[in-house]
């Protein structure tokens, strides 16, 4: 049984699809990524599978159950970590911990003996005591997360929870993030860092002006491409069209064309070698040819015809 | 509830976290009830103003003694020469009162003026001195009748006749309308009440502002928590946060200032505990329909000066034209001060208190339900 499963869920502010039937599920144990540029409509999708916004159309199915039909207990099972640092600045990271426990259902000794266990995994214990202003960028990301870990919920919905931060402090979340996930939580981890998904994620939807483009593992999504590898050809392109080139789209899809570069995966299974001596043999004057694995931009890029990072 | 307790204890924790709160919350109503209690001492209610007066008692024997006790059951702040300063009067009896006054003779107790005293309270104690010597002489006649002589009066006859009831007493008030409350019995809840407004809506106002644009509420809200057992919690930690001010100043009031209290002291601080409710809940109503915190203090600044001008923070509303009264019954803190002075000042009971807390509760319970109306994320 999934313990997420969004059903074509929609959501209109005014004249603009947020979400436009989006459709996902995901299983105990699984991390599922979400990626897209902002405004995609990540963070409106976690707000309706949270309860924060009520969906104008679809479902939101927690551990089997209608969301909507008892929030309350649908809530329970979840931990949220929002893109903000929603915690008590004046707060000490302790005093933060046991609070978010104690709201999510925790007794009080309960909540203290799961924030000592929390500050313990998080590398927190020594700073404790101290008030989360003044704790570092990397530190008050880990506490954001841990204040959603309490009452250990079986449903992880992490939005863009490394933002901000520098690469150390990162590698270290997604470390977390990976044990929770060994622990058998299920984790929706919205993201628009390609690395982290391609390296965090077991799943991956792409996203992007409210509509799921795609999804599935890294491989799976790579294999639209059409293989394993994608050719860029840098060159000096003047008026000439790939259209009018005999053939060369029965034989490569193009995955993007900008001023003097050209990104194309071979149809079909066929040699590299044969492939790169077509390309520089067009009739436009190469200046270099590079062969790479196709990356999820590249994925993003054939989806959406830009790239993810711009 | 356990939510709410839980919301509302960490409020309050956060709350008091904030140095700036000391200074709103205790100093600065401290110093305006202290210079406002000041500025403002008269004559006030006769039933419990008590003007200072120093006395030299330069006679050994009991009838000095019993003198002074008179001029206290008469209402005087009897002082020692080492606090001649707060005194606004003075009175020397001489060495031989006791052995002249049985004999017979007069004895020629003085009274002596302090430069840069109040004349109002001058007056006072030399009506009160009069009234006393009065007493006095009617107490050694009554004394003389039960002896031979005026030399056998001993101390315990005359602290009997003091102690057993007047045969005729008269009891003056002020005709055709209420007595003005003046000095601290004015200051105190007048300034208690307009800063537990000022306070109580800054702090909910800025709190629910800053809370709703740093994601907290947010991520409130995502919890197992009901927006009711949120709004709630939010009022209940600025509730508490008033009963921590309520509680310090009756202290200061009774101790410092010696504001007569008295047995309505459970009535006082119902009144107040119930009024910090209705602010709380004005509080986290304009955190509720404010967009920034930059604008709630604003807001809420104007909000309250106007609320304490109107009603009778600053001025006794008794002094004022009667669309003044009929202004004050629009605002919370015009009942609520109508309640407090009912109390402090005019010595009325909790029966008299019942129609302003009942309209307290009605102005609570429309800000608590459209404070849970207009509640967003």
């Amino acid at each position: 049984m999934s313990l997420l499963k969004t059903d074509h869920l929609s959501k209109t502010f005014g004249a603009i699809h947020a979400v436009d039937s989006v459709s996902f599920q995901i299983e105990a144990g699984e991390i599922y990524g979400l990626l897209g540029p902002n405004g995609a409509g990540k963070t409106t999708t976690i707000s309706m599978i949270c309860g924060l916004l009520k969906p104008d159309a679809g479902e939101v199915i927690v551990a089997g159950g209608p969301f909507w039909s008892d929030p309350q207990k649908a809530k329970s099972i979840m931990g949220i970590v929002p893109q903000e640092l929603a915690i008590y600045e004046e707060l000490t990271g302790r005093e933060n911990l046991e609070f978010w426990g104690r709201v999510a259902g925790l007794k009080s000794g309960e909540a203290k003996t799961r924030t000592t266990e929390l500050l313990e995994a998080l590398s927190l214990t020594d700073r404790a005591k101290d008030a989360v202003k003044n704790y570092s960028g990397g530190m008050k990301r880990r506490i954001n997360l841990g204040c959603a870990l309490l009452h250990r919920p079986k449903l992880l919905l992490l939005d863009e929870p490394t933002v901000g931060i520098d690469p150390q402090a990162r590698l270290n979340i997604l470390e977390f993030i990976r044990g929770l996930r060994a622990s058998g939580t299920a984790i929706l981890y919205t993201t628009h860092y390609l690395e982290e998904a391609e390296k965090l994620c077991d799943r991956i939807g792409i996203i992007d002006h409210g509509r799921l483009l795609a999804e599935g593992t890294l491989s799976q999504l790579q294999e639209r491409l059409g293989g394993d590898r994608v050719f860029v050809l840098e060159a000096d392109f003047g008026n000439a069209s790939v259209e009018a080139w005999d053939g060369f789209l029965q034989r490569f899809r193009v995955i993007q064309k900008a001023e003097g570069q050209l990104v194309v995966a071979a149809i079909g299974v066929r040699d590299p070698a044969e492939c790169l001596r077509e390309l520089l043999n067009l009739p436009i004057r190469v200046e270099n040819v590079t062969l790479k694995r196709p990356s999820l931009n590249d994925v993003f890029l054939q989806l959406t015809g830009r790239s993810l990072r711009e | 509830m356990r939510h709410v307790l839980h919301i509302g204890h960490t409020d309050l924790r956060l709350f008091l976290k904030r140095k700036s709160a000391y200074l709103w919350l205790f100093v600065v109503p401290f110093a305006f009830i202290y210079l406002m209690g000041t500025a403002m001492q008269g004559p006030g209610d006769p039933d419990n103003h008590r003007a200072s007066v120093m006395i030299d008692n330069q006679d050994t024997n009991f009838l000095s003694r019993v003198f002074l006790d008179e001029l206290g059951a008469q209402g005087m702040w009897v002082l020692s020469p080492t606090n001649k300063e707060a005194a606004a009067r003075s009175i020397r009896i001489p060495s031989n009162f006791t052995s002249k006054v049985l004999r017979g003779k007069q004895s020629k107790v003085s009274f002596l003026k302090h430069e840069d005293s109040a004349e109002a309270d001058a007056a006072i104690i030399e009506v009160r001195l009069v009234r006393s010597l009065i007493a006095m002489n009617g107490h050694i006649l009554e004394a003389a009748t039960h002896t031979d002589s005026l030399e056998t009066i001993n101390e315990d006859t005359l602290r009997k006749i003091m102690a057993s009831p007047d045969p005729v007493a008269l009891k003056a008030k002020f005709a055709g309308r209420k007595p003005v409350p003046s000095g601290f019995n004015f200051s105190l809840p007048g300034n208690l009440v307009m800063y537990l407004m000022m306070n109580l809506l800054i702090f909910g106002g800025a709190t629910i502002a800053s809370e709703r644009r740093n994601g907290v509420i947010k991520r409130l809200m995502v919890h197992p928590v009901t927006k009711f057992e949120l709004v709630q919690g939010k009022i209940y930690g600025l509730m508490l946060l008033g009963v921590v001010q309520i509680l310090f100043f009756l202290a200061v009031g009774k101790i410092l200032f010696h504001v007569n209290l008295g047995a309505n002291l459970p009535a006082v601080t119902l009144t107040l505990i119930i009024f910090a409710w209705v602010a709380g809940s004005l509080g986290v109503l304009v955190g509720c329909v404010t967009a920034s915190e930059d604008r709630v203090a604003g807001i809420c600044v104007l909000a309250s000066l106007i609320m304490a001008a109107l009603g009778g923070c600053w001025w006794p509303l008794e002094i004022g034209p009667p669309v003044l009264k009929t202004i004050a019954l629009w605002v919370p803190t015009g009942w609520v001060l109508q309640a407090l002075h009912q109390l402090i000042s005019f010595g009325s009971g909790f029966s008299a208190v019942i129609l302003p807390i009942a309209v307290l509760l009605a102005f609570g319970a429309a800000a608590n339900l459209l404070a849970a109306r207009f509640f967003r994320h």
